[in-house]
């Protein structure tokens, strides 16, 4: 496609990506039939064409952000469907992390979108707060009904819904205890503990060491790491964003250095994809380029490691799997056989549910900013889902976990819990 | 007085002349569809006759341009010598409209005359490529092509085909021609009423078997096909053609399908064409020319359903073919034109053809099923823009 | 932009009113359902025709056939252009709008609204993508046959108007051939239905005449589709030439010889190394042209039809031969053909053409075709449907340089002119659009052209839809 951007504009390392990435586009328009919300809403703005057209409009005039564009780019969902559709091969991905930083930068959003964002910014990042915001909403749920008269405060009432209805175990950052392998020594990898999932469910990684453990891999948890980023990087909040990733690559980057690791593995996708893209984020910063780098090439997902090490067949179970990929599993890291491979190796009947491409809603913080749309995603989703008629759903990323699981009856499960149960693990404990 | 142009310069000269004078043509090729449509007012008759020939014709590019006036055996012979054919299976009109004469090309066009292949390789017009004809202001026009692929301008090809000679006077037609299938055969499920019938057709076309004709001959015309040799009772027919493997690996397919509804049997490849060409031809209701005959295109499903319906209500003699959903229906006295035609607009709709009547009930029976007044309005002002005079077979088809 | 097309002068009357003429749409439609923000109104200037963009008026995303009728009604008696558009897919410029058009989007009427297998027919509402029909009746065993490239994304609505084709139309026939019925809103807002679950017109073919007309008779909110039974299997092979006249002469002798496969899809050596780069497929790249053939039926049939197709090749000293080994292999191999336009995004611009010439002429058209290209100190990289002559030349170009662009116009234009003169056409299946419309009077005489916009007027007499499009402005009969 045709860009008009001044030699100026393009001295700019930002905007000079970003006209590479547009050149790309040949307008085909393949990319709107696999997009959610254009399939959920039927309008050119609000799908990957008509993003990208509007983010090029916008840089090429060099204008700052307005609410109509703001509207369109805040609907995306990051879900990156349009980039495993695209056969041009456009980079949409850092095509929107540009645009939202540049909204960041040059928008003004009304006082209340602010308020959340800067909650959301402060409080999901860090397991602490987040659990004790969590008990919070269990006070506070009540009132959600009330909250969603007022446009404003759709957001708060969304985030109410999604809070865990049980018991919100405490956040024992010691909670899992690596310990030395029990099978023949295989490698050493970190494992990530990120932030919001050890929250919800710290039974995720209690089962990923477990397996790993009990395959030879010995499992280091580095002090001092975090979130990986990606909650804020979404927001468009450039510099929280780039801290975030320095700090864990610091962390890794001293393990690498001392123990030597074979893999940073990651449970939730979410996170993957970000940190695969550490190099790419921090790729400006000569202190970092490198070590960003050596980072990324090293993260790996649970599944995407696990199929490396030739598990053994495991006996059928007579229990279907319906697996659902997550956008950033599928999308944003292209793993679309690993984790299947693995269920099937292990036991289980797995059922690929229609519209597998098509996101559940949950991106990130999506399912509280755009509680509409992403619960019309969420119906749709669930829909396929059941079709398959599932004892099981299983995923890789926490926040399909949270949204699949508020929508259905029917237990949804990590990947790996089913896994370490196949090889040795207890039995997940919704799985009946 | 009979206009027989030799050529198609000749063509527009007359009928610049017949416009410019307001005279009516009728317009005819072989005169074998006469009586085909409302009865028409017309000063003089402009026939194709005098253009012959086949133009162009090269078998390897499965294409054939022809004059308008040439017959149709002639376009058959020539495509036979080279094991290739109309997919769309011409109709010849003769036996059910008791008429003589040569049936021409051109008029296969202008009737969009197809045969039992039409529900699955589509119909005269679907296999018409390109077309010259003269408008009603004796400008030669051309419309299409000769490739197979064509999206250029808007398909006045289309349009011509089966407006019977109201829009313009054809005068040359390319078209698309398919290879002769290597084989054919016919399986014959017998003892089905028609309703078990279209359930079995039904399940027939689902079937990955490719049918290529779909009938439905009841009790009451089966003996008036093949000479009366077709196994007792009701019989339901299904066609198969193609290379020799794949029909037969086919036919055992649909014979172990079709077995659950009723006894099965088979017609071999003489058989199975003589029968097809009957169904084609309508032959059970061939002469008997005081006897109104309707030609039914309805849903497939719904077609039975019609049939039911009238037989509780008025003498007819019906049988099926396109799977159900070309019913040919004749009718012992009166057409019955308003009842029929209620009927197949409660069961999703449809068009009734007066193809046959006497001439006191044709003159009291709209031929073609009466349009709603948008779709009306709309093809009158189309005839307005093709024949502006009004000279071209006026009233033949309703209100235009 | 290029400028060298030029689009009919925004009506002063219209231009006026606009504020007034939203106001007034903002009436007819829910406020999700209307565009008009001018940089909301940006990503609509263009379709997949890149080259040529205008800014419409307003957009409208009506939800209901009776908010399309609202629409038109408004925008006749106002005297307002309407301009349809589905997926905006189109390679010829369909749905550019132009200033005083409102664009009549159907993307929001995606519904599928009854599928009847013992009729074998489905009925959509026309923002439902053509692949998505499939999709929906496949449970029950059935396809839907037309199958363009873009299938993924373009619409029925929009098909419907270009009277798509695709790659296996060559046994089952393009849109047309497939379309049982529409429900479609006149100029003025009237609603009228065209066919059924029923075969044939009850009077005047309208039905055919509006298949192709591309948007200019009419806007269909709803279509009826014949289906079709799918087959038992289907069986893609590669065929690898060093050249392109053995490929070209191996498709006229497989045609010739009475085999009619289900697809002949060709590729030279350029577009090979683009398809592959992108789907990894397994196409040969040590070949100078590829056919894929593809064969369907029982095993049986597809064995027999390839052993004669191999001995064809054979005589035409076929270099490769591989048959697909899984269903797959046969979607990737599908994957590549279908997204070479796109995927030649990566390594230029490009323009698409789609004559359609005499199989005889393929040969001759290809050669001539790399001549005209080379004269104007261009790239092509050839793609298309073989069985059918439908040819696609993209032509690679860079965007950036309107030098380059305007003689990648031109060679074009050179391209097409010769589709012509060998006996074929200007579009197979793209449609005229924006981009073949002053081509019109190459293929056309005056009096043939006048003849169809005289029968246009029967539909549209103030030239209100897509005005701009199909047919020379100059020379058009006073409204």
């Amino acid at each position: 496609m045709q860009t008009n951007f001044t030699a100026e504009q393009l001295a700019d390392p930002h905007v000079a990506e970003s006209e590479k990435i547009l050149r790309r586009c040949v307008h085909c328009g393949f990319c709107t039939a696999t997009c959610p919300t254009y399939v959920t809403l039927g309008n050119e703005l609000d799908s990957p064409r008509g993003r990208i057209y509007l983010i090029k409009d916008m840089l090429e005039n060099g204008r700052p952000a307005d609410a109509e564009v703001v509207t369109h780019i805040d609907r995306c969902l990051s879900c990156l469907a349009c980039v495993t559709t695209c056969p041009s091969g456009v980079d949409y991905m850092h095509l929107v992390d540009h645009a939202r930083v540049h909204i960041e930068k040059t928008y003004k959003r009304p006082l209340m979108d602010r308020l959340i964002r800067q909650l959301l910014a402060t409080i999901l990042p860090y397991p602490k707060r987040f659990r004790a915001a969590l008990l919070l909403a269990k006070v506070g749920r009540p009132f959600a009904p009330l909250l969603k008269g007022f446009p404003a405060l759709k957001p708060v009432a969304a985030m109410l819904d999604l809070a865990p209805k049980g018991r919100i175990k405490a956040y024992d950052p010691n909670h899992v205890h690596p310990r030395p392998p029990e099978a023949k020594r295989r490698g050493r990898v970190a494992i990530l503990s990120g932030c919001a999932q050890p929250v919800l469910d710290p039974g995720i990684n209690e089962a990923a060491i477990r397996l790993l453990t009990r395959l030879g891999v010995e499992v280091v948890l580095p002090e001092g790491e975090g979130c990986c980023g990606a909650l804020v990087h979404h927001m468009g909040k450039e510099d929280p964003a780039l801290d975030f990733a320095r700090r864990n690559v610091n962390v890794w980057t001293r393990e690498i250095e001392n123990g030597g690791i074979d893999a940073i593995i990651i449970t939730a996708s979410g996170c993957g994809t970000t940190i695969k893209d550490y190099g790419h984020m921090l790729r400006l910063d000569p202190a970092y380029a490198d070590k960003a780098a050596r980072v990324s090439a090293l993260a790996k997902d649970i599944t995407e490691y696990l199929v490396t090490l030739e598990l053994p067949t495991a006996e059928a179970k007579g229990l279907t799997v319906a697996y659902h990929s997550a956008c950033s599993m599928q999308h944003g890291q292209k793993i679309t056989m690993a984790p299947k491979t693995l269920l099937k190796n292990a036991g289980f009947a797995v059922r690929d549910p229609a519209e597998g491409h098509l996101c559940c809603g949950s991106a990130g913080t999506y399912n509280i900013m755009q509680p509409e749309i992403s619960a019309q995603l969420k119906v749709r989703k669930v829909k396929n889902i059941e079709a398959t008629r599932p004892d099981v759903i299983a995923t890789g990323n926490i926040g399909c976990m949270t949204q699949i699981g508020t929508g259905t009856s029917i237990p949804i499960v990590h990947t790996v819990e089913l896994l370490d149960w196949a090889y040795g693990g207890p039995k997940p404990e919704n799985v009946a | 007085m009979t206009l027989i142009p030799n050529t198609e310069t000749d063509a527009a000269y007359v009928i610049r002349n017949a416009a410019a004078q307001g005279t009516t043509l009728a317009v005819c090729g072989g005169d074998t569809r006469s009586g085909f449509g409302n009865a028409v007012a017309f000063e003089d008759v402009l026939s194709s006759r005098g253009l012959s020939g086949i133009v162009d014709y090269d078998p390897a590019e499965m294409v054939m341009t022809v004059k308008t006036g040439t017959p149709v055996t002639e376009v058959e012979a020539a495509l036979a010598a080279n094991r290739q054919m109309m997919a769309f299976e011409p109709m010849d009109h003769r036996g059910i409209m008791g008429t003589t004469g040569e049936p021409t090309i051109g008029g296969v066009f202008a009737a969009n005359a197809s045969g039992p292949r039409r529900f699955v390789a589509g119909a005269a017009r679907d296999s018409l490529l390109g077309i010259r004809f003269v408008n009603g202001r004796g400008e030669i026009i051309r419309a299409g092509g000769r490739v197979m692929k064509n999206v250029t301008g808007l398909d006045l090809v289309k349009l011509l085909a089966g407006s019977h000679g109201t829009l313009g006077f054809l005068t040359e037609v390319t078209f698309r021609v398919l290879p002769v299938p290597e084989t054919a055969e016919t399986i014959v499920i017998s003892n089905l009423d028609d309703a078990a019938a279209a359930r079995a057709m039904a399940v027939s076309m689902a079937l990955s078997v490719e049918v290529s004709g779909a009938a439905h001959l009841p009790q009451t015309v089966r003996s008036r096909f093949l000479g009366g040799q077709l196994p007792e009772g009701e019989a339901t027919v299904l066609r198969l053609e193609g290379l020799k493997a794949s029909v037969a690996v086919r036919s055992e397919k649909l014979t172990s399908e079709m077995s659950r509804f009723g006894p099965v049997s088979r017609l071999g490849p003489d058989d199975s064409r003589r029968l097809w060409q009957e169904v084609r031809d309508v032959t059970p209701y061939a002469g008997m020319p005081k006897k109104p005959l309707w030609r039914v295109s309805i849903a497939p499903s719904a077609g039975h359903q019609l049939v039911a319906a009238l037989r509780l209500e008025a003498g007819i003699d019906a049988f099926y073919d396109w799977q159900g959903g070309l019913v040919w229906m004749q009718m012992e006295a009166d057409p019955e034109a308003e009842l029929l035609r209620r009927y197949v607009r409660g069961l999703g709709g449809g068009h009734a053809t007066l193809v046959r009547a006497p001439e006191r009930l044709r003159l009291a029976t709209p031929a073609f099923e009466p349009q709603g007044d948008a779709v009306a309005a709309l093809s009158a002002r189309i005839k307005l823009k093709l024949d502006p005079a009004g000279i071209f077979s006026p009233g033949k088809m309703a209100g235009v | 932009m290029s400028e060298a097309i030029k689009f009919l002068e925004p009506r002063k009357n219209v231009m006026s009113r606009r504020r007034a003429i939203i106001e007034d749409l903002a009436d007819l439609l829910p406020p999700e359902c209307l565009v008009h923000e001018p940089r909301e109104l940006v990503p609509f200037e263009t379709d997949a025709f890149v080259a040529y963009r205008r800014l419409p008026l307003a957009v409208a995303l009506p939800k209901t056939t009776e908010q399309v009728a609202a629409v038109m009604k408004y925008c006749h008696r106002y005297g307002v252009p309407v301009v349809p558009r589905g997926a905006g897919t189109s390679l010829s410029g369909g749905a550019i709008p132009q200033e005083d058009a409102v664009v009549l989007g159907l993307s929001k009427m995606s519904r599928i609204l009854d599928v009847d297998p013992a009729n074998r027919t489905a009925t959509v509402q026309a923002g439902v993508t053509n692949l998505s029909i499939s999709d929906a009746v496949s449970p029950e065993g059935f396809f839907y046959a037309p199958d363009p490239s873009s299938q993924l994304a373009c619409t029925i609505g929009g098909n419907i108007g270009m009277n798509s084709g695709g790659a296996h139309c060559l046994k089952y026939g393009v849109t047309t051939n497939n379309l049982l019925g529409v429900k479609m809103v006149l100029v003025d807002g009237t609603v009228i239905d065209l066919g059924g679950k029923h075969l044939d017109a009850a009077g005047y073919d309208l039905l055919g005449l509006v298949c192709g007309s591309e948007g200019q008779l009419g806007i269909v909110t709803e279509a009826t589709v014949r289906l079709i039974a799918k087959p038992e299997g289907a069986r893609p092979v590669l065929f690898g030439f060093d050249t392109s006249e053995q490929a070209g002469a191996c498709v006229a002798d497989v045609i010739g010889s009475g085999i009619i496969p289900v697809a002949i899809e060709f590729m030279d050596k350029p577009a090979i190394e683009i398809c592959e780069a992108f789907a990894h497929a397994g196409y040969p790249l040590d070949v100078g042209a590829l056919l894929i053939i593809e064969v369907e039926g029982s095993e049986a049939e597809m064995d027999a039809m390839l052993k004669s197709i191999v001995e064809i090749a054979n005589r035409h000293d076929v270099k490769t031969v591989r048959e697909s080994q899984s269903a797959t292999e046969a979607a990737l191999i599908w994957k590549g053909r279908k997204s070479a336009f796109g995927a030649t995004g990566r390594i230029a611009d490009y323009i698409c053409m789609d004559g359609t010439v005499p199989l005889g002429k393929l040969s001759y058209v290809l050669e001539k075709t790399s001549e005209i290209v080379e004269r104007f100190g261009l790239r092509v990289a050839n793609v298309f449907h073989a069985g059918d002559g439908n040819m696609h030349p993209l032509i690679l170009f860079n965007a950036n340089d309107p030098e380059d662009a305007a003689r990648a116009e031109e060679a074009g234009n050179e391209i097409l002119k010769l589709c012509v003169d060998v006996g074929g056409c200007l579009t197979g299946e793209h449609g005229v659009g924006i981009e073949k419309r002053d081509l019109m009077r190459h293929q056309y005489s005056d009096t043939d052209l006048n003849q169809q916009m005289a029968v246009r007027a029967a539909f549209d007499a103030d030239w209100l839809l897509n005005p701009s499009k199909v047919f020379p402005i100059e020379g058009r009969p006073a409204a």
